[in-house]
């Protein structure tokens, strides 16, 4: 699993490239998956819960088995986990300087910015935000009506409750992408949301 | 800390408050994290931290999260992982950040590796894609509802303001490499959140 220390270093902004480096190295170089095993595994990796890039662990268990999802997982991670971890370190020994508060409070605005991109970015890979597939409203109707409620109400209570209640009036379940298509709009997106 | 950008309301001074009044233990910290693993689903682990974390249990305010998120983002690796590794470290130094991630990715590894089987065994029907694509469009409304809430408001709030559309524009509208982006808005943020202190 000597392949996932690099990635994990190279990732820099969620992995841009993180992607495409995974389907080289586990396709072409060490053969682990075939393509078509390849964009299924991303699938399922986009539809369990957790971090997105739970791939790796996918990737290590087919090369394998349990050992390598584990070891996936903590070859891709380990390394960057402990930059940052150094990073919020140093970080937390300024604290209470002024130019401490500045900081923080001047990466706020630029924060929530991100968050939004990172929304519509997902919105835009989304089933029912498909590109070019015509019903890009569906997605942006559900999540909207997702977001207004949960937005709305001071505490954000429910999410889950609120989502679960756009599932039942998810008005068209036949409009969901194939798998193929999930791959292919995923690649155009930029991964930043992982 | 009343000058500034004042963020969030109730929450925006309590996480440190409520640090300093009772350590959060790292079995709480485990579980929390494990149950945010196993229940994020849609991909953006921010917006789940926040609202569970932030929100819900005001370990942390909405400054030092959103502190986080925007170190998580700029540093190598996955943005979710790194910012639950601030978090950790926020909460409990050096065993605060094992805890949290192992709890937030312990979950997700069994689930994803279980689907694998399921899906080589069964497929994946496509009333299954029905019910994760509404779970999405969830996760997606909540990733909104978080930037929203978290977006500077406050007397002060109309040089911040026009930081985070700068951004909005940049990364999410014209999709420009989110690193420039960041290096060039960050410092132009911090400034302006130097000046205000000075004249405030």
């Amino acid at each position: 699993m000597v392949v996932f220390v690099p990635l994990s270093l190279l990732s820099i902004g969620g992995g841009a490239s993180l992607l495409a480096d995974m389907e080289h190295q586990s396709v072409t170089v060490h053969g682990w998956t075939t393509p078509r095993e390849f964009a299924d595994l991303f699938a399922i990796s986009r539809a369990a819960p957790g971090p997105g890039t739970t791939l790796s662990a996918l990737i290590g268990w087919k090369a394998a088995g349990w050992r390598g999802a584990v070891t996936a997982t903590i070859a891709l991670y380990l390394p960057s986990s402990l930059l940052v971890y150094g990073a919020a370190r140093l970080w937390g020994r300024w604290r209470g300087t002024v130019w401490h508060t500045a900081v923080e409070r001047g990466l706020s605005p630029v924060a929530a910015g991100l968050l939004l991109s990172g929304g519509i970015a997902v919105l835009r890979v989304s089933p029912g935000g498909d590109l070019g597939r015509g019903n890009r409203g569906d997605g942006v109707v559900a999540a909207l009506a997702t977001a207004a409620p949960v937005g709305t109400f001071r505490h954000m209570r429910r999410p889950v409750r609120a989502g679960r209640a756009v599932v039942n009036f998810n008005p068209r379940p036949e409009a969901t992408g194939t798998i193929s298509g999930r791959v292919r709009n995923a690649q155009i997106l930029d991964l930043r949301i992982l | 800390m009343s000058e500034g950008v004042p963020l969030g309301g109730a929450t925006a001074e309590t996480g440190r408050a409520v640090r300093e009044h009772h350590r959060v233990g790292l079995l709480a910290i485990f579980a929390a994290f494990y149950g945010l693993g196993v229940t994020s689903f849609g991909g953006n682990t921010a917006a789940w931290i926040y609202h569970r974390i932030v929100r819900r249990r005001h370990w942390i305010n909405d400054v030092e999260f959103l502190s986080d998120v925007a170190l998580g983002r700029i540093m190598p690796g996955s943005g979710g992982v790194n910012l639950t590794v601030q978090v950790g470290q926020r909460l409990r130094g050096s065993a605060g950040p094992v805890a949290a991630v192992g709890g937030l990715l312990s979950g997700p590894l069994v689930i994803v590796v279980g689907l694998a089987l399921a899906y080589t065994r069964i497929g994946l029907s496509p009333a299954v894609h029905g019910v994760l694509d509404g779970i999405a469009a969830a996760a997606i409304g909540l990733t909104f509802a978080t930037g929203l809430k978290l977006l500077p408001s406050g007397p002060a709030r109309f040089g911040p303001l026009a930081i985070a559309f700068a951004t909005v524009l940049c990364v999410g509208v014209l999709r420009w490499p989110m690193l420039p982006v960041v290096l060039c808005l960050a410092p132009l943020s911090i400034g302006l959140a130097l000046v205000q202190r000075r004249s405030a």
